[in-house]
């Protein structure tokens, strides 16, 4: 197959071959060779379309060749998608995380708003508390990266089940974890190591991909746990629980002494010095004096709050493992591998620095060791650091995970590489979500992300980052309409992106135009929402939908568009003029309403209704005041300079049998006067080229003018 | 704000855009079937899916949901309603955005889809878009309604649709709402608060038309549900733009009742000033009034929003909110065998399913 990344001189397009790391992505086109052209273009978000082309015919089909062509197809169109993520989270998942963070987002930002308004009155007292808020959001977001673990709550457990089967943990939960452990939780500052332990124990499988490390060491064992025998002989039942002891998941090597055989009933009584051994560093692990306020259910270790305490039952602790340590029983213990394996953890608990070292895989759970058996007292960063420092020497890592890189950019106190990190492996969700975090109480951060930069066009970094989210969320149907929360925070470039987001949007179905006009009302857009309008108003006319056509420019007040589609509608009516078929117009009059300046030139439509209505009425029955009364609506009509020239004639022919009115004259002198004055205007119009003949008999225009002329001078008689 | 007494809400995430949902109403107390119409942009799919309700007896407050069974529409779904058949199946009508109609039997045990009738969207039915369907009790006949103007009527044959257009105004005017009265009469709604009655019984259909005169300038809107209590035929209560929710007596057709939205003196508070995409009698909740038999008397009516709104409305009395969501509320379904259930489709890509518990029936 043609474009494998094993050789490049193969592919359709040539390639470096230097290119590291090229990621391949097959296109699945099922065009024959040769491919003559081969375009690309982007499409919607991430997806790519590449359009394979056969060269042309040379011959056109002949009778045969037709069959031929129906196998043989000139060229396809596929779309590729590109970075379909790593696979730990779907893009549905994706979606899912982005639309439950927005309130959270959107909450903290206006209680950034409040807060920034409030400080302008009183100054300081208000920022103690905001990283309150802040952790607030974070538990929300956290929540949102995955359940949290689950507690061996179940009543009846399998002594055999030393691992708790859990959810998958994801790596953006571990980051979100570390980011809000380091910057955000006040709470636990005094027990900041006991955290990076909790941390570990959750998320140590996803140190590296390619190493191994504590927990596949042990999720190896549990496998095989179930076959063993004799668990003590087994070499890597002491290793393993080595390991778990230096990191400390005290529960997990508790349960595996227990698995020790001498406790079996058979054997407690040959074993029993043995056995009183494994006991004794079994108590001695359970119960492990942690600097720490509480620990969760299930886990092992004795709480003390404040450091005075801690050191005393610390001191007492290392004193007994000691006095173990020394005793004499160890001789009477005949089990090579117990002695051993049990003295092993005691120099582990002990804090003895090669034991530690060859109990752990990656340097990450050195760290994490080091803080639990030699520097329980760790504080800042920068002991941190150096002591991340010292452990990468001892155990280098081949390959460096994303996780690994953003824990050293926090531990070295570089927000940029933090920054960095989450864009580079977590993608713009992470990096949006996270600067909440990263500025919570850091002046450094705060500085450098809010600062406006002139090369990227005078918006700060933050606000980059913010609007390039939101182009990744309008990029997709289902989560456009949550990009304007984002955008909205950013002072700058927001409103104008804002804007073209909705202009961007396709008017097909009225539901999506009511969605966009609802994100209009409620960022107070009305310019923006009566473009939107118009747009919609003419692309349904065009389509034949008139009445929505109209009605959507209604809304907008689109006097222009409204008075042009006059007078195209006037068009037709005046062919259909004296039809029955004008009832057919009485829904979209209908709509047009009665009063004035909402219709632009359509107002003439609802008058000329009202007119032919009380013209009918008339016909019907025939009482003067009606008669009265469509004649004035007649004057009106003709006063309207709305009502276009081409519906003179007919309204005056119309009305020929009114102007007959048997019993009195119905118009007065001058008004009169003003319909022939109207009739004069017409004769001279006629001259015009562009004059447009009404579809009526000929003789009309002296009919009417003869009516009129017969009217006037009735009226003068009466009026004298 | 009334209270809204004991609710239990539970969102179940789809993973696609969650168009409409109906419940599909069951023989039996033990088989509970929902269909919902789904959109997934990513591989440009839609499809009604049958989805089966079980609540567990060990934890009664959380329901799961189950796909049982689905099927790929040609087209996006617009419009979905159901009902029951004479046949011993549960028959569901989705209409779809290129003008095809659908209607699917449902076993009413296993919530398979067993057969399914359709009309193709070659422009016979409707040119474009259909904005709504309603099904008949029984599911002997259809109404749908588009954007083109047209009202059809489709009468369910023994293997096939038939069709007849009850009035075709060629786009001058589009219809949004569409709901059965009784079997000769239903009602349609569209464009300016409009609403029209039509009676298969006279010639032309249409026996009288409501149009939204109170509401003037820029306060006028579309309808986009309309319904009817089958014990109060003469009365629809109709729902729209702008918080907009009103009902129309036909006994006294130019004065519509406003029961949410912006009235002209303004008194009413609307609970939503953004668009209400459903209004449907909610028979759960109990008129508080004695003299509620009174046929004048609207009964009370749920209605969701754009701006994430689920709440009951009720003549004269302050609303009661049920949900106050981040999404909007596309569509709900108030389960007609057992009300205090309703099913809800969010813009977030989830069904919702909302449970009122007994406590607040006690309440009154």
């Amino acid at each position: 197959m043609p474009g494998l990344a094993s050789d490049p001189g193969d592919s359709l397009v040539p390639f470096p071959p230097d290119v590291r790391d090229p990621v391949v992505y097959p296109v699945r086109h099922g065009v024959n060779a040769p491919i003559f052209r081969v375009y690309v273009s982007w499409t919607r978000g991430n997806l790519l379309q590449v359009a394979c082309l056969r060269p042309p015919e040379a011959d056109p089909a002949g009778g045969e060749e037709d069959e031929v062509s129906d196998e043989e197809i000139g060229g396809k169109i596929v779309e590729v998608k590109l970075g379909a993520g790593d696979g730990e989270i779907s893009e549905a998942q994706r979606r899912r995380i982005a639309y439950g963070s927005v309130p959270a987002f959107a909450l903290l930002q206006s209680r950034k708003n409040s807060l920034a308004a409030m400080s302008r009155m009183s100054a300081s007292s208000i920022r103690t508390e905001w990283w309150e808020h802040v952790l607030d959001y974070s538990h929300h977001i956290s929540d949102l990266l995955g359940n949290p673990m689950l507690p061996s709550s179940t009543v009846i457990e399998d002594p055999e089940t030393v691992m708790q089967p859990h959810e998958e943990p994801t790596r953006l939960k571990a980051a979100w974890q570390l980011m809000e452990i380091f910057y955000v939780d006040k709470l636990s500052l005094t027990w900041l190591p006991e955290r990076l332990v909790d941390w570990l124990a959750d998320y140590d499988s996803l140190l590296t991909r390619t190493e191994t490390t504590i927990h596949s060491k042990l999720a190896g064992l549990q496998k095989r746990l179930v076959n063993l025998q004799v668990v003590e002989d087994d070499p890597e039942y002491w290793e393993v629980m080595s390991l778990a002891l230096a990191v400390g998941w005290l529960d997990t090597v508790v349960k595996l002494l227990r698995l020790h055989g001498s406790y079996q009933l058979d054997q407690l009584g040959s074993r029993e010095t043995e056995n009183g051994l494994v006991e004794a560093v079994a108590v001695l692990v359970s119960t492990m004096p942690r600097m720490r306020p509480h620990l969760p259910t299930g886990r092992l270790g004795q709480c003390y709050k404040t450091k005075p305490e801690f050191i005393k039952a610390w001191e007492k602790w290392r004193g007994h493992i000691s006095k173990l340590d020394s005793s004499a029983f160890w001789v009477q213990c005949s089990h090579r591998q117990t002695r051993e394996g049990l003295r092993n953890l005691l120099q582990i608990m002990l804090g003895k620095v090669s034991n530690l070292t060859s109990a752990t895989c990656h340097w990450m759970e050195l760290f994490i060791s080091h803080f639990l058996y030699i520097r329980p007292f760790t504080m800042g960063l920068e002991g941190f650091h150096s002591l991340s420092q010292k452990c990468m020497q001892l155990r280098p890592s081949s390959s460096s995970s994303g996780l690994m890189c953003l824990l050293i950019g926090i531990l070295g106190e570089n927000p940029e590489v933090v920054l960095a990190e989450c864009s580079k492996t977590f993608g713009p969700w992470m990096v949006v979500h996270a600067m909440e975090l990263l500025t919570a109480d850091n002046g450094h951060a705060d500085i450098l992300l809010h600062e406006e930069r002139y090369n990227l066009g005078d918006i700060s970094i933050e606000e980059l980052h913010r609007l390039v989210y939101a182009q990744v969320l309008s990029s997709h149907p289902l989560t456009w309409q949550i990009a304007p929360t984002y955008l909205a925070s950013c002072p700058k470039q927001g409103l104008g992106l804002l804007e073209i987001l909705l202009y961007k949007q396709p008017v097909q179905h009225y539901q999506m135009i009511l969605k966009n006009l609802e994100i209009c009302r409620l960022y107070e857009l009305e310019n923006i929402s009566s473009s939107i309008m118009k747009i919609a108003g003419t692309y349904h006319w065009k389509h034949g939908r008139k009445g929505s056509g109209v009605y959507w420019l209604q809304q907008a007040r689109d006097e222009v568009r409204l008075n042009k589609i006059a007078q195209q509608l006037f068009e037709y009516i005046g062919k259909s003029i004296s039809d029955d078929s004008f009832k057919q117009w009485e829904g979209l009059i209908e709509l047009l309403g009665s009063q004035v300046g909402t219709a632009g030139g359509l107002e003439f439509l609802h008058k000329y209704r009202d007119f032919k209505r009380s013209l009918q009425q008339v016909q019907d029955g025939s009482s003067v005041d009606a008669a009265r009364q469509t004649m004035e609506s007649l004057i009106q009509l003709m006063k309207n300079p709305s009502t276009p020239q081409r519906f003179w004639l007919p309204l005056l022919h119309d009305s020929v049998k009114l102007l007959h009115w048997k019993a009195q004259p119905l118009l007065t002198v001058s008004e009169t006067n003003l319909l022939l004055n109207k009739l004069q205007e017409l004769s001279m119009a006629k001259l015009c080229p562009d004059f447009c003949e009404p579809n009526l008999p000929p003789e009309a225009l002296s009919s009417v003018r003869l009516a009129l002329a017969t009217n006037l001078g009735r009226a003068i008689l009466e009026e004298c | 704000m009334a209270r809204s007494g004991d609710l239990h809400f539970h969102r179940f995430p789809q993973s696609k855009s969650v168009d409409a949902v109906r419940w599909l109403s069951p023989f039996s107390a033990f088989d509970r079937f929902a269909a919902a119409a789904v959109h997934d942009p990513d591989t440009a799919s839609s499809a009604l899916e049958i989805h089966s309700l079980t609540v567990d007896a060990a934890n009664p407050k959380s329901p799961l949901l189950h796909l049982c069974s689905f099927w790929s529409s040609p087209s996006r779904i617009s419009s979905l309603r159901s009902s029951q058949t004479s046949h011993k199946h549960l028959v569901a009508a989705a209409a779809t955005l290129s003008g095809s109609l659908h209607l699917l039997f449902v076993d009413p045990v296993e919530g398979s889809i067993d057969s399914e009738l359709s009309i193709a969207d070659d422009h016979s039915l409707h040119a474009g878009p259909i904005s709504a369907v309603d099904l008949q009790a029984g599911g002997q006949a259809c109404v749908s309604v588009g954007e083109d103007g047209r009202v059809n009527l489709v009468t369910v044959g023994e293997a096939r649709l038939d069709h007849q257009r009850v009035h075709d105004s060629r786009g001058l005017v589009s219809y949004m709402a569409a709901r059965w009265a009784s079997p000769a009469e239903f009602a349609t709604g569209g464009l300016g608060f409009g609403v029209q009655w039509w009676d298969q019984r006279k010639p032309g259909g249409l026996v009288s038309q409501f149009k939204g005169n109170w509401a003037r300038g820029s306060l006028t809107g579309m309808v986009h549900s309309i319904d009817i209590h089958p014990s109060r035929k003469h009365i629809c209560v109709v729902g729209g733009s702008s918080g907009t929710v009103f009902a129309w007596d036909l006994r006294s057709q130019q004065q519509p009742i406003l029961l949410s939205g912006v009235s002209l003196n303004g008194t009413t508070q609307p609970i939503s000033e953004s668009e209400v995409w459903e209004v449907q009698y909610d028979s759960y909740t109990h008129s508080s009034n004695i003299n509620s038999t009174s046929s004048t008397r609207i009964l009370p009516i749920m209605m969701c929003s754009e701006d994430g709104i689920l709440a009951v409305l009720e003549q004269g009395e302050e609303p009661i909110e049920l949900l106050a969501e981040n999404s909007a509320i596309n569509a709900f379904d108030v389960d007609p065998q057992n009300p205090s259930d309703v099913i809800c489709g969010l813009e977030w890509e989830s069904i919702g399913i909302l449970t009122r518990s007994r406590e607040t029936v006690a309440r009154y």
